[in-house]
């Protein structure tokens, strides 16, 4: 029996259990919901809940364990001097899988018997299964047709087990939950801890996850430092990557390039976005805002390939115009289009709605009795929000300028199309020059091995790059807790 | 009705400091204030009584044009200061609420040192040339308040660190400071313990000497207390207005009669 069909019959016990739940609840009662300790309802879920859940968990669990545990009973019989290392070993195992696959189709479509599935001998596997459309590689040997045969019985016979298992957990469940049903069972609160169980899960699967994420980040990284040292990785001053070995992998350019790029981004954004907030959340009448706020927002939802395009396409040839050889002012600083100021201004585009939006809602959030108080003494608008408004709203807005710096330093895609792929350390904002996640792809997107110091840098870099982000969301954070309560 | 009570010798003393001619007030189609006339001495604490949404905090801030901030309010009528009239087009409403300080319901102080709230409209009008006058201004209005021997070892700390009664004065030092002339009271004493508002109390009795002082209270204890003037009003109207001891030993209208007795409200 498949997992898929357990899972229906489960799904359908269930359903019985709910009704069959509710009307022996109703039932004890004597029809009288009001001598229940919970609605029959609370009864039905709680029938249903016991026969699905630890049914599932199990069979989630036996999803996992049964292939682990069979691939390590196969492995052994694979003779040792078959193979030289584990490599070798697992593309004998994939062989062996290949050949159990086949075999199960042969038999499925009918063009070997049962039995004989079982006896056939290693000469013509690779005819037969052929004949089914299971192309193999090489001559099939005997150890891994054995391999095969034992590995499909051991399958059959495990998700035999796992059917029975499974089915009698649903089962017992749904007796146990049955025999409790009563007028005095409090089935309400049993019901609302495994709704509280599941919300546990759904927070620990997104902490998990981010743990996880660190971890695969982790030990890439201790691997590139044991190739690497950390301190030309900290400290080195080029960045120039050869796959054929001898090459510098110091950050500081790439740093510099992103430091330098965020920082031409927030100047354009902080003021144009705290502004275009000041405007919405002060001045414009409610018919402006609510036209104006979400064509603001508009802004956020533009994929950021399209703002690399407008970069690349846009600002960048304008910006050569005014400040490239025979330019509008004169000056030859810049060469090219792709430069950290074409990536920075864009970028700050893309940011103004971040930071208008949330300095919006937090200029809201300041109280009306603040800018009463202020108006109240003979003070302008412009005072008001100038010396009330906006201190008393900075918290705030020093948080929403970090979570934009935060999207700032991990922008790519606007970078790889405005900033160019020169790691330099320059201070022309007119030059070419590019960022940790620029680098990250490339480094990643090469014909590299996997395990060269010049792919496995971009984990190093990544973590860098985490841990200052982190690091950045954490300071906002603290930042508006700390002055939060203070107009409260 | 405001020419009614001439029979006080008090009264007749004083300098009229705010007339009030006709005024009507409209929040959209709502008519919250209907033909209100008044007349509002000097150097007197008059005190605005009645139930809620009677408009008495509604026609409060008319008299500094606070109303203006609400977009759907509308203000037709007379209201003359010093016998300008405030709804002039002339009149900026920013210099007239210099001279008509407001005190709110709630204490709100600004997110800034004790004396940071106090220097505030100082600084903005311009009242003090040099640190020195400024620091004389902060203790003369922290003095005013009542609240200066609490508050002179901390004048650095923040406003908002203070009890709700301390707060409440430190609002009603903030608005003595810019030297008003007039300074409306809206339910000064709503959110303060008894002890807090037996103090607000002693302190609006001193303002008096300097300031003409119009408080909205819901206590009418309390407009006994403090007032030498009230004015009842009811669903929009003024429905009398007179010395506080002829309105609270002698009504003239049922209708204040039933409030002052518990009938409506």
């Amino acid at each position: 029996m498949s997992a898929s069909i357990i899972v229906l019959i489960v799904l359908a016990l269930a359903a019985v259990g709910f009704f069959v739940g509710r009307a022996r609840a109703l039932a004890t009662a004597g029809g009288e919901i009001r001598r229940l300790h919970s609605l029959p309802g609370y009864y039905g879920y709680n029938v249903l809940i016991w026969t699905v859940v630890p049914a599932l968990l199990v069979l989630i669990l036996w999803l996992v364990a049964q292939p682990m545990l069979i691939e390590n009973r196969v492995k052994s019989m694979i003779p040792e001097d078959a193979y030289a290392d584990s490599g070798a070993l697992s593309l004998i195992m994939s062989d062996v899988r290949r050949v159990a696959d086949g075999l199960d189709m042969a038999v499925a479509q009918g063009v070997i018997g049962a039995g004989e599935a079982e006896s056939i001998g290693p000469d013509d596997i690779r005819d037969r299964l052929a004949g089914v459309g299971v192309a193999l590689g090489s001559d099939v040997s005997e150890s891994t047709l054995a391999a095969a045969q034992r590995y499909r019985a051991m399958n059959a016979t495990g998700t035999m087990i796992r059917s029975v298992v499974i089915l009698l957990i649903a089962a017992a469940g749904f007796g146990m939950a049955y025999m409790r049903t009563g007028a005095d069972f409090r089935a309400r609160n049993s019901v609302e801890k495994v709704s509280l169980g599941l919300l546990i899960g759904a927070a620990s699967i997104a902490i998990l996850t981010t743990v996880g994420i660190v971890l695969s980040l982790v030990f890439n990284t201790i691997e590139f430092f044991k190739l690497y040292p950390a301190s030309e990785f900290f400290f080195g001053l080029t960045w120039s990557p050869s796959f054929g070995g001898g090459s510098e992998l110091g950050i500081l350019p790439l740093f510099w390039g992103t430091f330098y790029i965020s920082l031409i981004a927030l100047a354009v954004a902080v003021p144009i976005g705290l502004f275009a907030a000041v405007y919405l959340s002060e001045y414009a009448s409610p018919k402006v805002r609510a036209v104006a706020k979400p064509l603001l927002e508009v802004l956020a939802g533009i994929p950021t390939i399209v703002y690399g395009l407008f970069a690349l396409l846009t600002v960048g040839p304008l910006l050569v115009d005014i400040f490239g050889r025979d330019g509008a002012i004169g000056v030859n600083w810049m060469s090219g289009g792709t430069a950290v100021m074409t990536a920075g201004l864009v970028m700050g585009i893309m940011l103004i709605p971040f930071v208008s939006s949330l300095s919006d809602d937090i200029i809201n959030a300041v109280p009306q009795a603040m800018r009463d108080g202020s108006l109240g003494l003979g003070a302008t608008r412009s005072e008001t929000i100038k010396q009330v408004v906006l201190p008393a709203a900075l918290p705030g807005i020093v948080g929403a300028i970090l979570l934009a710096a935060s999207r700032a330093i991990g922008e790519t895609m606007i970078v790889v199309l405005g900033a160019g792929a020169a790691a330099k350390l320059s201070m022309n904002p007119f030059d070419a020059m590019t960022t940790v996640t620029a680098k990250i792809v490339s480094q990643l997107t090469g014909d590299a091995d996997f395990a060269s110091p010049e792919a496995l840098v971009a984990f190093a870099l990544g973590m860098t790059l985490f841990v200052i982000t982190l690091g950045l969301n954490i300071f906002a954070l603290w930042i508006v807790r700390k002055y939060r309560e203070q107009y409260e | 009705m405001y020419d009614s009570p001439k029979t006080g010798t008090a009264v007749d003393q004083k300098d009229i400091k705010i007339t009030a001619r006709k005024v009507q007030v409209y929040y959209g189609d709502t008519h919250a204030i209907k033909d209100v006339d008044v007349q509002i001495e000097d150097k007197t604490v008059t005190a605005f009584i009645g139930p809620s949404g009677c408009g008495k905090s509604t026609f409060l801030r008319c008299i500094n044009r606070m109303n203006d901030t609400i977009d759907i309010c509308r203000v037709e009528g007379d209201i003359l200061l010093d016998g300008e009239d405030i709804y002039d087009k002339r009149v900026d409403p920013v210099q007239l609420r210099a001279k008509v300080g407001m005190v709110f319901q709630k204490p709100n102080p600004f997110p800034k040192s004790i004396y940071d709230n106090i220097a505030y409209g100082p600084r903005i009008h311009g009242l003090a040339k040099n640190k020195a006058e400024l620091d004389e201004i902060v203790e003369k209005s922290l003095r005013r308040g009542a609240i200066w021997n609490e508050v002179k070892d901390r004048l650095h700390a923040p406003g908002t660190g203070l009890s709700g009664g301390q707060q409440q004065r430190l609002c009603i030092a903030r608005a003595v400071a810019t030297e008003p002339e007039v300074l409306l009271m809206d339910e000064p004493c709503s959110a303060l313990d008894p002890i807090a508002t037996g103090q607000v109390e002693e302190l609006i009795d001193e303002l008096r000497e300097n300031f003409s002082v119009v408080i909205v209270t819901h206590s009418m204890q309390q407009a006994a207390r403090v007032s030498q003037k009230t004015a009842f009003f009811h669903l929009g109207n003024l429905v009398e207005y007179g010395e506080t001891s002829q309105i609270f030993t002698n009504p003239k209208d049922p209708r204040t009669e039933s409030y002052i007795t518990g009938r409506i409200g």
